[in-house]
């Protein structure tokens, strides 16, 4: 007589996984890891951002409910940061991607050589944000400084340009464009070189001038490169930290103060974690609005 | 409608010059065909007319006008590319309508003209679909709708059927020339395909090296090539070669030991080779091992090393005076590898051609 069938052991169904058990036991380790590093961290800041969490006081933490989301909104140094953010943004996120767009073209054009170009491109891009912002300090340094010796030859009196809130803003912004320009004519020289030469062809034998070409061809052509460069930008416009934080410490007064400046000296240096927290949840939910926006638009215009 | 004038146009890449002084007339409503192996220049020839290439030397006219320094734009031809070069962001309809867009023409004009041109290329329930929503013969039709709707001068055709397969291919060529028996317009169509060239043209430049070797109607090119490259460059399979050397008295060629009567109208051309070797050319259907002999042929002893049916034919390899030539048979002929048979040549349908310079003697 057969021995009836033992019911399987949990070793048993290890040993000899069904193919969803293997495919649950071969993603476990990259979950367990993003819920680590991404949720946790992002769980545990809407966690902090519920409570009185003042580390220079010594009184422990203690649960406020949304009496930090109250005060944010009361919070003129939260608005301005903010404010000053979104100009930013709204600056140097076209402006980036109409110098960029100039750069990506310019490195299309035929060269002979072509790495020197693409090395021209790439440098800004790989140079570290600090460095970067410090550069652009020493530009617009009074006394030192590049842009100074320019005005004065041209017989202007010097200027302290990191010292008035209008110039230091310009600076700021056009270090960033700088900056980011180079990242912008990457990914659109990338989409530029994906379109086929015979498409220019075809209309210049239908009658298409250049800027028609440039119109007509170049730029719907280039629209997913130039949308996926545009998403990119502008988190990393949101979240711009770097170079005004090398440039002018977010001065004069609060003039160039970014949010993530604000929320970086209300957690670091005054060592408020639990409203730090709160403000990091506010520029969380605008990316995640910004972003949402870009996505819709492609998922438009990838079901049109 | 307009004729398209070469003269001696030369084109220079740097140093290396890939045509080399042409002359060609493609008269008005001509269908002329530039075929060749790649890298004869034929597609860099057809690119010099619609002036995606500058032209190094000599003159281009497109209806008595010389447009060697005019832009593509001004030349009035429309292109069809080999990969369609359709524009994907657009719809079938907007890339019909883009050159006529360019040129200001009014939206009921543009709406009649597509709607014409889609009504010839049976595209009208395709016009609001984009590029990449249709098959390959689809692209194909919609970038000679492109073509058509502009009423160009010219149209020319650059490999435009090398992406189909097979069939689609035969389709597509069909369709094409029914085209252009209903426009009647100038047609340059640059193709490798013998058979495109042969079924299309009204006259074959056979092109080699950056030269045209040959310019002549499918009839001629195929029945009086003139050169050994021309001859083996048409027909399915290709003409047969062998080595032979002129008899003393100029009268036959001898393939190893096998002795081939050549026609009155080759003799006096042959006399200059008396005692020369040269190249026998004759094609597969002009060698017979199935009928009963004709007036005009010469018997000569041959053994069969292969047959391939084809179902339609059977094509039948036969060992004469030691070389290999390809004979046309019936389908149900019986012959075995290693039988012995008498092989008829058309003596008519002999060539010559000079060993060194490949040109036909005659």
């Amino acid at each position: 007589m057969a021995a009836p069938l033992a019911s399987p052991t949990l070793i048993d169904r290890l040993r000899d996984p069904s193919e969803k058990t293997l495919g649950v036991m071969l993603l476990a380790p990259a979950a367990l890891l993003l819920l680590m590093i991404v949720v946790y961290p992002i769980g545990k800041l809407f966690y902090n951002s519920f409570f009185d969490m003042r580390l220079s006081g010594g009184q422990g933490s203690k649960f406020i409910g949304l009496q930090n989301y109250a005060d944010m909104m009361k919070d003129t140094g939260f608005w301005d940061a903010t404010l000053n953010t979104v100009i930013i943004t709204a600056v140097t996120v076209p402006g980036a991607l109409l110098v960029g767009l100039g750069l990506a073209l310019l490195a299309n054009l035929p060269f002979k050589r072509q790495w020197p170009v693409r090395l021209a491109l790439l440098l800004p891009w790989a140079l570290p944000l600090a460095f970067a912002g410090l550069i652009w300090a020493w530009f617009f340094h009074t006394e030192y400084g590049f842009i100074n010796d320019v005005w004065a030859r041209m017989g202007g009196e010097p200027r302290m340009w990191l010292l008035s809130p209008v110039s230091a803003f310009t600076a700021i912004c056009l270090a960033i464009i700088w900056k980011a320009s180079s990242f912008m004519a990457l990914v659109l020289l990338a989409g530029l070189q994906m379109i086929p030469k015979s498409l220019y062809e075809a209309a210049e034998v239908d009658g298409a001038s250049k800027w028609q070409q440039f119109t007509q061809i170049t730029l719907p052509m280039l629209m997913p490169s130039i949308m996926v460069a545009l998403i990119f930008r502008t988190i990393t416009a949101l979240q711009t930290f770097d170079i005004p934080y090398t440039m002018t410490k977010g001065g004069p007064g609060n003039a160039t103060e970014t949010l993530a400046m604000y929320i970086h000296k209300t957690t670091i240096d005054y060592l408020d974690v639990g409203y730090g927290s709160t403000l990091a949840v506010g520029m969380f939910v605008l990316s995640l609005l910004l972003t949402a926006v870009y996505l819709r638009h492609i998922s438009k215009q990838d079901s049109a | 409608m307009a004729n398209v004038q070469l003269r001696q146009v030369v084109k220079r890449f740097g140093d290396t010059e890939v045509i080399h002084g042409i002359d060609l007339e493609i008269r008005s409503g001509e269908f002329v065909v530039f075929v060749g192996p790649s890298g004869c220049g034929k597609s860099t020839l057809l690119r010099m007319i619609a002036g995606l290439e500058t032209t190094t030397s000599g003159d281009i006219e497109i209806g008595e006008t010389r447009v060697n320094d005019a832009p593509p734009r001004a030349r009035d031809i429309a292109m069809v590319f080999q990969d369609y070069a359709l524009y994907p962001h657009k719809s079938v309809f907007e890339n019909m309508a883009f050159g006529l867009r360019l040129r200001k023409t009014s939206e009921d004009e543009i709406k009649r003209r597509v709607g014409d041109a889609a009504a010839i290329l049976r595209i009208e329930h395709l016009l609001d679909r984009k590029p990449r929503q249709l098959s390959g013969g689809q692209r194909q039709r919609v970038a000679m709708g492109r073509a058509i709707v502009r009423d160009p001068k010219a149209f020319l055709f650059d490999e435009p059927l090398s992406n189909l397969d097979a069939q689609l291919r035969n389709e597509m060529r069909t369709e094409i020339k029914k085209l252009h028996l209903r426009l009647g317009k100038t047609i340059i169509y640059v193709t490798h395909d013998q058979v495109e060239a042969m079924t299309l043209a009204d006259r074959i430049a056979v092109l080699s090296g950056g030269k045209v070797i040959q310019y002549d109607t499918p009839d001629e090119i195929y029945n009086r090539p003139a050169a050994k490259f021309v001859a083996g460059f048409t027909g399915s399979p290709a003409m047969n070669f062998a080595s032979a050397e002129i008899s003393s008295d100029g009268t036959s060629a001898v393939v190893g030991n096998v002795t081939v009567t050549l026609p009155e109208s080759l003799r006096t051309a042959s006399a200059a080779y008396r005692g020369k070797t040269v190249v026998l050319g004759i094609r597969p259907e002009d060698i017979s091992v199935d009928r009963s002999a004709g007036v005009d042929c010469t018997l000569v002893p041959a053994r069969v090393v292969v047959t391939e049916p084809l179902g339609a034919e059977t094509l039948v390899t036969l060992s004469i005076g030691g070389a290999e030539l390809v004979a046309r048979a019936r389908p149900d002929v019986s012959l075995h590898a290693g039988d012995s048979v008498q092989a008829q040549l058309a003596s008519a349908k002999l060539h010559l051609f000079d060993v060194q310079s490949g040109v036909a003697i005659r």
